[in-house]
């Protein structure tokens, strides 16, 4: 029999606060995270508001944030949303555990650029008649103008380095970048690397932040954000009729998963065990997805067949449900492909509608919520579901969070490229 | 049962610095040739570093079916590049795409960041310019910049579209997966994708690592922070793993995708198999001491069942770097230290370059062409032995390869480590 994985910690920093306690009940209460953007002057772009995290302050979290004084935030979210979930599982200092079997896997973003040294770099050397850059200008002044260790922090296998280094980690160390499936890819990989004994004990989670000037350019050219400025609260719609793109949100969130001996041997608290995962490329185009579902209804069917169930014991689906017109309405194709005549019995939600996209975070995020479902027994809400969709009818939970018994809960996670994962989580049973 | 899968090399695509195909690799490869020259990418005069390994005559539409060539402007050269070796390899591995079950067909890759074109940014950039340095006009910039900017300009710099963009173009529907860590990235990638074919979730891969930092913004920032070679005069002396005068890393460009598959989906296509992945260990080097690449290196000496006797050749993640090297010598040491004779040791970056994002890929189909040609290249510009690095490095000629296994190595500046062991096919 293949060894078992639990989640025995989880830890978050998102826009509906600083812990999962208050992530999940700010979720059940309905409350929107997202407001006018206040990172930078937004106001001409197409899109100006987002879910940004506030007041965050990574001192309280850890002893020595000087560490990551160079990072991002996507490296500072995830240092805390990891000391929250070591804490929760009792693996900080812990010297008991041999720390060579503990291993790393994130799917976290990228550091944000020097936007302003950049584009005025750009422009000082720029030749509006031939069109061209001048390399050896812009080359010397970048050199000048750029902070080195800032630079350095951009790159995308350092906020895995640091968690490893200053959390003791010694196992595996990777780092995904797969858009917004990114976290729930390293979740799924990273059960996997336990399964197959490569670790016992996996720190596993995104972090981002795209809530830039060049990240909100990029989304905003792709017509991917909504231009639903006010009021913010409203903006994202998942499944609602009136949808108009997704909300930019920001966050980290981290689990530890373990292979349940190892856990139940040093009596760890098992929050749940995650039972399937399911990986698929839709190989259809870059920007759409494929519109019959082709990838996103193989992924599930995937993950429900690893975790050995059927669709009929799924309690409860936490969608990718962006609220973009075309994910929202091929998520609820991929479902009923997959569910049949089920998929109008099981509650669908969108975390999306409170706190925006996380893109590499989201998944994890979202899965941690599933978790917390499970606990308590009560969904959340897909908020702000107002005006049917004829092509989005299943059940949605709409805009009040619902009690239910969820033994089981599967989350969708579906990435720009046409990258597909889905994981089940299911309370644990001995 | 699942462990009894059993997962081989079948098909190699290389556009390195080396020149634009396996073959060319490997003839460098065997005759030492640097791929190292002065950068003619962009005006790198400025710069402290104006050396680096270009991959020279490369254009895309060549490798591409005419009517696929419009994607190719959405993607960057790290992309391009990616692409055009996924389709090497296939060739290389002589496969029918007709003949394969897409939903059985997965990709994966290593990538890194992935840098704008200045130029494209040029409009968006001159109209909001502040007359103040270090300061752009954020509402000139939202109002008036961003129409100036091509509308699908972000998907051209995500790292996953190396993935994507070949597992579009060739049906790929299995799992695609993107490992974005720096030099260890691609070989992760050939991990977890072993894993995956064990582990029966697909049956045929494509495993890759694209990388381009020869453009003004990803060069300067990598001034900025990378232990670079200064040798600007002598650029084919400038990258010397483990030599006691070598004084940083060169950066260089390219793409190397593998076909792996599991054997029996080899044996009923008739393919020619290079070499069987058999092991794969990854590890936290905290200290930066070597423990954690030893760990790394056991844990994938384990894996393949085979103790540290066994291996031909260690193919080293030597990056030239005066304290990396001696780090690295210090890993391997731990666990070959005792040997006698001592473990051979092959640093393909003294020819390359560090290809950073595909090092792991392509150095690994280094190590797979000298098993299959019973012959391990020598590692150029080592001269003088350096005592931080006390290492059998093979020097001057090329030797002949005597024992089936090769174990190849690559790790990251903050100490996240990699092995993977590969076994000669007979």
């Amino acid at each position: 029999m293949r060894r078992r994985v639990v989640i025995t910690g989880m830890g978050a920093i998102t826009p509906l606060g600083h812990s999962v306690e208050e992530l999940y009940a700010a979720q059940i209460e309905g409350r929107s995270g997202i407001g006018r953007i206040s990172l930078f002057n937004a106001q001409r772009f197409p899109t100006q508001i987002a879910a940004e995290v506030k007041n965050f302050d990574l001192s309280r979290f850890v002893k020595e944030p000087q560490r990551w004084v160079d990072s991002g935030v996507n490296s500072q979210f995830a240092a805390a949303a990891a000391k929250q979930a070591l804490e929760d599982a009792d693996l900080l200092d812990n010297t008991k555990v041999d720390r060579t079997r503990i291993g790393v896997y994130l799917g976290c973003g990228e550091g944000i650029q020097d936007f302003h040294n950049l584009v005025s770099l750009i422009a000082f050397n720029y030749d509006a008649d031939s069109r061209l850059v001048d390399t050896a200008g812009f080359t010397s002044g970048a050199l000048r103008y750029f902070h080195p260790g800032r630079e350095a922090e951009q790159e995308l296998h350092t906020s895995a380095a640091h968690l490893a280094a200053y959390f003791d980690l010694e196992g595996p160390n990777f780092n995904c970048l797969t858009a917004c499936a990114a976290s729930s890819q390293a979740i799924g990989e990273a059960t996997e690397m336990i399964r197959h004994g490569d670790a016992d004990i996996m720190l596993s989670g995104g972090s981002h932040s795209m809530i830039h000037p060049l990240g909100v350019t990029g989304f905003n050219l792709l017509t991917a954000l909504s231009t639903s400025n006010d009021p913010p609260s409203k903006a994202s719609r998942p499944f609602d009729l009136h949808r108009d793109g997704f909300v930019l949100g920001e966050g980290s969130g981290m689990l530890v998963l373990e292979e349940l001996e190892h856990a139940k041997k040093r009596g760890a608290h098992i929050y749940a065990e995650i039972i399937g995962y399911g990986s698929t490329a839709d190989a259809f185009r870059i920007t759409d997805s494929h519109p019959e579902g082709r990838g996103a209804a193989a992924c599930i069917r995937a993950a429900l067949q690893d975790a050995g169930i059927q669709p009929t014991d799924v309690d409860y689906i936490n969608a990718h449900g962006t609220s973009t017109q075309v994910n929202d309405k091929v998520e609820t194709i991929a479902i009923k492909q997959v569910f049949g005549d089920a998929a109008y019995q099981v509650p669908v939600s969108s975390s999306k509608s409170m706190l925006g996209h996380l893109i590499a975070a989201a998944g994890a995020v979202e899965l941690i919520t599933c978790v917390m479902t499970i606990q308590k027994g009560v969904m959340p809400p897909t908020m702000n579901y107002e005006t049917p969709d004829p092509e989005c009818d299943l059940d949605y939970i709409p805009n009040a969070a619902r009690e239910k018994t969820v033994r089981c809960a599967l989350s969708n996670s579906f990435g720009f490229g046409g990258q597909n994962i889905s994981l089940v989580v299911r309370k644990f049973d001995v | 049962m699942a462990d009894s899968r059993r997962v081989v090399l079948t098909g190699i695509g290389a556009l390195t610095p080396l020149g634009l195909d396996a073959n060319a690799f490997w003839d460098a490869l065997v005759h030492c040739r640097s791929g190292v020259g002065p950068i003619t990418a962009f005006d790198a005069k400025s710069l402290p570093v104006r050396i680096a390994g270009e991959v020279h005559g490369f254009d895309a539409k060549n490798y591409i079916d005419k009517k696929e060539r419009k994607s190719l402007r959405v993607m960057a050269r790290s992309i391009q590049l990616s692409v055009a070796a996924a389709q090497l390899a296939l060739n290389d591995g002589n496969v029918d795409k007709t003949q394969l079950d897409p939903t059985r067909f997965g990709v994966e890759f290593g990538a890194g960041l992935i840098a704008s074109e200045l130029e494209e940014l040029g409009e968006a950039a001159r109209v909001s310019a502040n007359c103040q340095p270090g300061s752009i006009d954020l509402e000139k910039w939202g109002a008036e910049g961003l129409p100036n900017i091509t509308p699908l300009w972000m998907l051209k710099y995500l790292p996953n579209m190396l993935a994507c963009h070949v597992s579009i173009l060739h049906n790929a529907q299995g799992p695609s997966n993107t490992i974005t860590e720096s030099d260890v990235g691609s070989t992760l990638a050939i991990g977890e994708a072993y894993r995956i074919l064990v582990r029966g979730q697909a049956d045929f891969f494509l495993v890759g690592g694209g990388e381009s930092r020869l453009n003004p913004l990803s060069f300067s920032r990598q001034c900025l922070f990378q232990p670079l070679s200064r040798r600007n005069d002598e650029p084919e002396l400038a990258s010397r793993p483990f030599d006691r005068d070598r004084d940083g890393m060169v950066i260089s460009e390219g793409a190397t995708v593998l076909v792996m598959e599991t054997l029996e989906h080899a044996q009923k296509r008739g393919a020619r198999i290079y070499a069987e992945v058999v092991g794969f260990g990854s590890a936290f080097d905290r200290q930066r001491s070597g423990a954690g690449i030893a760990r790394a290196i056991r844990n994938a000496l384990r894996d393949a069942g085979i103790e540290p006797e066994d291996v031909d050749h260690i193919n080293a993640h030597g990056l030239s770097a005066v304290d990396v090297d001696a780090w690295e010598a210090k890993g391997i040491n731990e666990v070959f230290g005792d040997r006698d004779p001592p473990v051979k040791v092959f640093a393909a970056k003294s020819l390359l370059g560090n290809l950073g994002a595909a090092a792991g890929t392509t150095e690994l189909a280094a190590s797979v062409l000298a098993l299959h040609h019973g012959l391990v290249p020598a590692t150029k510009n080592f001269e003088n032995r350096d005592a931080n690095c006390p290492l059998a490095v093979i020097a001057g000629d090329p030797v002949p390869a005597t024992k089936p296994y090769v174990l190849k190595l690559n790790f990251t500046d903050m100490g996240q480590c990699a092995a993977i062991v590969v076994r000669r096919w007979e």
